[in-house]
C-alpha cells in the first residue's frame, strides 16, 4: 500500500515536471517571437511618403515639412536660411505636430500641446520637448539627420 | 425523418435530457424581469458580432497597402456589404451599452456577492477583453481616424516608469503603427480575443448554474419556475426589442460610427485635427486630458478598474437590498454620472 502512494505521488510529479518543461520551452520562443527587433540608430536621409530623398531646396523659408527618416517622423523647419529638424511625435500620446508659420511654434493637433521653436513644450499637455536632430545636407542636397 | 435522426442520438448520448435539465427545465427565480434578459441579449449580440465578423473577413485584406481598399470595397461594392459592416459596428456599441446595463443591474441587485463572485471577476474580464478587441478592430480599416486613434491608443502605457516604452513597443510591433500593428491587432480582433471571449462567456454561464440565478432582492418570494417557456420568450422579447433599436440606427443613422475622417486612408506622416477615440473611450481620454501628469492620469484608472474588479472582495457584507445599502448606491450612481459627464466632455472639448 505505502509504495502503491510513493509510486503514485511520483508519478505525480512526474507529470508535472513534463507539463511544466513542456510549457517553459514552448514559452521561450513564443515569447521572444512576439518581441519586434529594434530599429537601427545613427544618420540617415529625411524622406518624403514615397520613400523618396527630399531635397533641402524644397523647403522654403518659414515652411516646414514632415517626413520619414529611421528615427520615426520627423520635421524639418527653415527658418532664417538654416534647417533645424525635430522629432514630428508630440511627447504626449504621439500624435505628429504640425509648424505654425505666424507664431513659430508647433502645435500638436490632438490635445492643442505647443512646442516653441526650440522644440521646448510651452503650453498644454506634453511632458517633454521634442527630440533635436542635427542636419547635414549631402552632396546630392539630400537631408541627413543625425543625433544630438 | 429529423426526428429519427434526434432519437438516433439522444439512444446514444441522452441529449434531450441534458437539455431539459439544463435549459428548458433549468429552474429559475419567478420574479425575475427585464435585468434578468441583459445575459441573452449579450448572448445574441456576440453572436451577430461573430457572424458579421466572418462575412467581413472574406474581403477584408489585412494589409496597409490593401486595408483601406477592401474596406470601401466591402461597403460600396459588395452587395449589402453596407448592411454587414453598419450592422458590425454598430452592434458593438449596443453590446457595450448592453455590458454597462448588465454590470450597473449586477451591482444594484448585489448580485456579484456570494456565492456569485466568480461570476463578477468572468464578466469584468469579458468586459475588459470586449473593450481591447474594440480597440483592436478600430485599427483594421486604416483610415486617418484608426490609425491616429490607435496611435494615441497605444502610447498610454509609455508613461508607465521602466517598461512603459517597452510596452508600446511590444503592442505595436515597432516605433510606429504600421503593418507590424496592423497585423498583431488582426490576429487578436479576429483570433485570439474571439475564442478568449466564447471561454469567458462559457465559464461564466457554467458558473451562473452552479449557483443558481440570483433571487431579486426585492422580493421575499423564492418561488422556481422552469425556464421555458415563460422566460424563454421573455428574453426573446427584449432580444427583439434590442434589435429593433440596433437596425434602426443601422437604417435611419448611418454617418453614427463613420465621421468623415473615417473616409481617408491612413497617413502616417500627417495628424487630422480632433481626433478623437470611440465614444467609450472618451471618458478615459477626456482624464487623461485633464490630469496634467500622464502616469497619475493612467493610475488612476488602473486603481478605479482594481476596485470595480475586486468588489466581491472588498464589499463582503450579506445585505443585497440596495436601498438598505445608501452608501454603495450613492457611489454607484456618482460613477456613472462622471462616467457619463466625462465622455459627453470629451467629445466636445
Ligand atoms: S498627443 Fe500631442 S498634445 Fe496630446
Amino acid at each position: 500500500m505505502e509504495e502503491n502512494l510513493s509510486r503514485r505521488s511520483f508519478l505525480k510529479k512526474a507529470v508535472g515536471i513534463v507539463v511544466g518543461l513542456t510549457a517553459a520551452s514552448s514559452a521561450a520562443p513564443i515569447v521572444r517571437y512576439l518581441i519586434p527587433k529594434l530599429s537601427k540608430e545613427g544618420d540617415n536621409i529625411l524622406t518624403n511618403a514615397d520613400g523618396e530623398p527630399m531635397n533641402e531646396k524644397d523647403i522654403a523659408e518659414g515652411s516646414s515639412f514632415v517626413g520619414s527618416s529611421a528615427f520615426g517622423p520627423t520635421i524639418v523647419v527653415r527658418n532664417a536660411g538654416k534647417l533645424i529638424a525635430y522629432s514630428a511625435v508630440c511627447t504626449h500620446l504621439g500624435c505628429l505636430v504640425k509648424w505654425q508659420q505666424n507664431d513659430d511654434t508647433f502645435l500638436c493637433p490632438c490635445h492643442a500641446g505647443r512646442y516653441d521653436i526650440n522644440g521646448k513644450n510651452i503650453s498644454g499637455p506634453p511632458p517633454a520637448p521634442l527630440p533635436k536632430y542635427s542636419v547635414t545636407i549631402d552632396a546630392s542636397g539630400h537631408i541627413l539627420l543625425g543625433k544630438v | 425523418m429529423i426526428k429519427k435522426i434526434i432519437d438516433a442520438i439522444d439512444e446514444r448520448i441522452g441529449i434531450r435530457a441534458d437539455i431539459k435539465e439544463q435549459l428548458t427545465e433549468y429552474m429559475v427565480p419567478s420574479r425575475m424581469n427585464f435585468w434578468y434578459s441583459l445575459g441573452a441579449v449579450l448572448l445574441a449580440i456576440f453572436t451577430i458580432e461573430i457572424m458579421t465578423g466572418i462575412l467581413l473577413l472574406i474581403n477584408y485584406i489585412p494589409s496597409v497597402k490593401e486595408a483601406f481598399d477592401s474596406v470601401a470595397l466591402i461597403t460600396g461594392t459588395i452587395p449589402f456589404g453596407w448592411l454587414v459592416r453598419r450592422v458590425h459596428v454598430l452592434g458593438s456599441y449596443l453590446f457595450i451599452i448592453t455590458l454597462f446595463l448588465h454590470m450597473i443591474s449586477v451591482l444594484f441587485m448585489g448580485a456579484y456577492k456570494k456565492p456569485r463572485e466568480i461570476q463578477w471577476f468572468l464578466g469584468c474580464m469579458i468586459f475588459g477583453a470586449v473593450m481591447f478587441t474594440c480597440l483592436a478592430g478600430y485599427l483594421l480599416p486604416w483610415s486617418q481616424l484608426s490609425y491616429w486613434a490607435t496611435t494615441v491608443g497605444t502610447n498610454f502605457p509609455s508613461s508607465i516608469p521602466v517598461i512603459g516604452g517597452f510596452m508600446v513597443h511590444l503592442v505595436r510591433g515597432g516605433e510606429l503603427v504600421s503593418q507590424s500593428t496592423l497585423s498583431r491587432f488582426f490576429t487578436l480582433h479576429v483570433v485570439v480575443i474571439p475564442l478568449l471571449l466564447i471561454f469567458l462567456i462559457g465559464a461564466h454561464i457554467f458558473a451562473m448554474h452552479r449557483t443558481g440565478v440570483s433571487n431579486p432582492p426585492w422580493t421575499t418570494d423564492t418561488t422556481k419556475i422552469p425556464f421555458y417557456p415563460k422566460f424563454f420568450l421573455g428574453d426573446l422579447t427584449i432580444i427583439y426589442i434590442f434589435l429593433a433599436i440596433l437596425f434602426f440606427f443601422v437604417f435611419f443613422f448611418p454617418q453614427i460610427g463613420f465621421p468623415p475622417d473615417t473616409l481617408v486612408r491612413a497617413n502616417p506622416l500627417l495628424t487630422p485635427e480632433h481626433i478623437k477615440p470611440e465614444w467609450y473611450f472618451l471618458g478615459s481620454y477626456q482624464v487623461i486630458k485633464i490630469i496634467p501628469n500622464k502616469f497619475l492620469g493612467i493610475s488612476l484608472q488602473g486603481v478605479i478598474v482594481a476596485l470595480i474588479f475586486l468588489l466581491p472582495v472588498i464589499d463582503r457584507c450579506e445585505e443585497r437590498r440596495v436601498w438598505k445599502r445608501p452608501i454603495f448606491a450613492s457611489c454607484v450612481i456618482f460613477a456613472v454620472v462622471a462616467y457619463v459627464v466625462l465622455t459627453i466632455w470629451g467629445s466636445y472639448s
